[in-house]
């Protein structure tokens, strides 16, 4: 029990408007092991992005069950979920969002605040060396690359010491180099710090390189693939 | 790095519109000292303008009493003139400690305020006049040498105005605007922070001759042994048709009186003052919300719980208006002489002194005052903001 990381069962997500209803995820069935490096992949549509936003505590499934680190976050309020979000889970995205007001280092320092942590720690600038920024740390967004971003973007996801890195698309606006660096990184993470990482992606080579590939479809898990290395 | 820094970084990012509702505020704040100082100061001027008068009770001639009043304070003539004998009729009266005789007139003078023509206050006065008056004291020269002589004493800052302009002094002759008679200065009395200061004073029996109404009086300055005697006083002068008594306690009152109805009208433009800087101060921080949505949401995703966002938005309402109570009250501690004048210009009678008090507990008061109303205006806004879902802002990249 305790070496899952995650577990879905019958894990479903209507989104509904006033003219339509979209079922998002059709009870799908998943477990992942903790330092597990997964990718979740499929078509525009599939899924995909509604299943990290659950496991991610962004948002909450319509019905079944869903076990994350041994919370329950189908019953837990808001304030609960925050707390969840803020020390177990790092977030990635492909747009990378990183806040234009403030620079490299500070981007990095964001999460602490919301943790409380105020002490005077040096992992933000040490995190920033870690994915090669070490000379970047007082560069506002806009002064940064593409790759940098999102290697500021990961650095930040890590600062709180997160135990679950989810990643959304965080290739979509990277060159095809960046993009292979950005996966080396998750792999030397994965290896080195056991961290769970479940990436979402378009890109059938870099899925490759990860321990197994959910193939989602429709809001249905077509193929579970374990990769042999 | 805390909050607070994080909130300050945000405000700097629209610095003109940080500014421009930081000075809203400011303007508001401002207003708000300038007539709370001002409502404090001229209530402190007025009563140590009456006190400096020596008297507690006047008896001029029947009319308005707060006319008269207001304009034997100011210097200028009484309305009607009263007969000399009522003085002489009244000095023996059993409850007077001092009583002295005035004459006032008002002389039109074409080269005052460098030829632009003013008025002139000469006041016709006996030695009682000094005792009555425990704050006045000669300054230089000597009081006049006979009841009648043609001499003159001038209040302080007439003199300086006549040293400046005609290089004359105590020995020198001047005359008064339209009329033959020279005046020997003989005199010069030291400051009172009265308007007093810009008066001539002439031997009474000298002012009635010059200005042809021997016998008159324009009033009577009185203090009595006992001031809860007033009303036993008042009441054996009731018969004599021709004059009216007047306490200053009662003027005093009757100014603030009047006094307090402007107040109440300015105090509303204060308030409007405020409730548009609070408008201004919700709509600032409201349109930096929306704008910053997507923001929020990361910051949400990423870990910020609704107490954490709306910590956020509240402190950046609490610095635009703690920076706006600041800057208002250097504004209103700097600009207090420039509103003091227009007060001056535009209020019928200005005591002598400074009419505008700002105290360290006032600026206290306005200071506390902008951060509650700082406090309450942030509440929507950031409200708003905590109620916000991040998954609409990372929806949107699918």
């Amino acid at each position: 029990m305790k070496d899952f990381a995650i577990r879905a069962h019958k894990l479903k997500k209507i989104y509904s408007s006033e003219f339509e209803k979209i079922v998002a995820l059709k009870e799908i069935d998943v477990e992942i092991k903790k330092g597990e490096f997964v990718t979740i992949m499929g078509p525009s549509g599939a899924g995909k992005t509604t299943f990290l936003n659950l496991v991610g505590c962004l948002d909450k499934p319509t019905s079944g069950r869903l076990d994350l680190l041994g919370y329950n976050p189908i019953e837990l309020n808001e304030g609960k979920l925050s707390r969840i979000r803020v020390d177990k889970i790092g977030f990635v995205f492909e747009e990378f969002f990183l806040i234009s007001s403030l620079n490299a280092l500070e981007n990095v320092q964001l999460p602490l605040i919301f943790a409380r942590n105020y002490k005077n720690n040096n992992r933000p600038s040490t995190l920033l060396k870690r994915v090669g920024l070490d000379h970047r740390l007082t560069h506002f967004p806009n002064e940064l690359s593409g790759g940098e971003l999102q290697r500021v973007a990961v650095a930040r996801a890590l600062v709180n010491n997160p135990e679950i890195l989810l990643a959304d698309e965080p290739t979509g606006n990277l060159d095809t180099k960046n993009a292979r660096g950005l996966f080396d990184l998750f792999r030397e993470l994965n290896k080195e710090e056991g961290l769970t990482i479940v990436v979402a992606t378009h890109n059938n080579r870099l899925g490759h390189s990860t321990d197994r590939i959910i193939h989602l479809k429709d809001g249905k898990i077509e193929q579970d693939e374990r990769l042999v290395k | 790095m805390k909050f607070f820094i994080l909130a300050y970084k945000n405000l700097r990012r629209r610095k003109f519109r940080s500014f421009l509702t930081i000075g809203g505020v400011a303007v508001a704040v401002a207003v708000l000292v300038c007539l709370l100082g001002f409502n404090a100061g001229y209530q402190e001027a007025l009563t140590s303008d009456i006190d400096k008068m020596g008297y507690q009770v006047l008896v001029t001639a029947k009319g308005c009493p707060y006319e008269a009043a207001t304009r034997v304070l100011s210097g200028e003539a009484g309305l009607k003139f009263i007969d000399e004998d009522i003085y002489k009729q009244i000095i023996s009266d059993p409850d007077i400690d001092k009583i002295t005789p005035l004459l006032t007139q008002v002389v039109y003078d074409p080269e005052k305020s460098d030829g632009k023509g003013g008025f002139d206050s000469y006041s016709g006065i006996e030695r009682s006049y000094m005792e009555l008056k425990p704050n006045v004291q000669l300054k230089s020269g000597e009081w006049f040498s006979s009841d009648d002589a043609n001499e003159v004493i001038l209040g302080y800052d007439q003199a300086e105005s006549i040293q400046k302009k005609l290089q004359k002094t105590v020995g020198d002759k001047i005359s008064i605007p339209g009329e033959d008679t020279n005046l020997v200065i003989v005199g010069i009395f030291e400051k009172t922070a009265s308007l007093e200061d810009g008066d001539f004073f002439l031997p009474l029996k000298t002012a009635q001759r010059i200005f042809e109404i021997e016998g008159k009086l324009t009033s009577i300055g009185i203090k009595l042994k006992q001031i809860d005697r007033l009303s036993a006083f008042e009441e054996r002068l009731y018969p004599i048709a021709s004059i009216q008594v007047i306490s200053m306690s009662q003027v005093k009152g009757t100014i603030l009186n009047l006094v307090s109805s402007a107040k109440i009208l300015i105090m509303s433009v204060a308030f409007i003052a405020i409730f548009v800087a609070i408008i201004g101060v919700i709509n600032t921080i409201l349109m930096s919300v929306f704008e910053r949505t997507q923001e929020i949401g990361i910051m949400k995703a990423i870990g910020a719980s609704k107490l954490d966002i709306f910590k956020l938005i509240w402190i950046e309402t609490l610095i635009i208006c703690t920076l706006g109570g600041f800057f208002g009250s250097i504004v209103a501690i700097l600009g207090g002489n420039f509103t003091e004048l227009l007060v001056r210009k535009v209020m019928p009678y200005a005591p002598g002194g400074k009419l505008l008090l700002i105290t360290p507990e006032l600026l206290l008061f306005s200071f506390l005052g902008v951060i509650i109303i700082g406090i309450i205006s942030g509440l929507y806004p950031a409200f708003r903001a905590a109620s916000m879902r991040p998954i609409e802002v990372i929806r949107s990249g699918e």
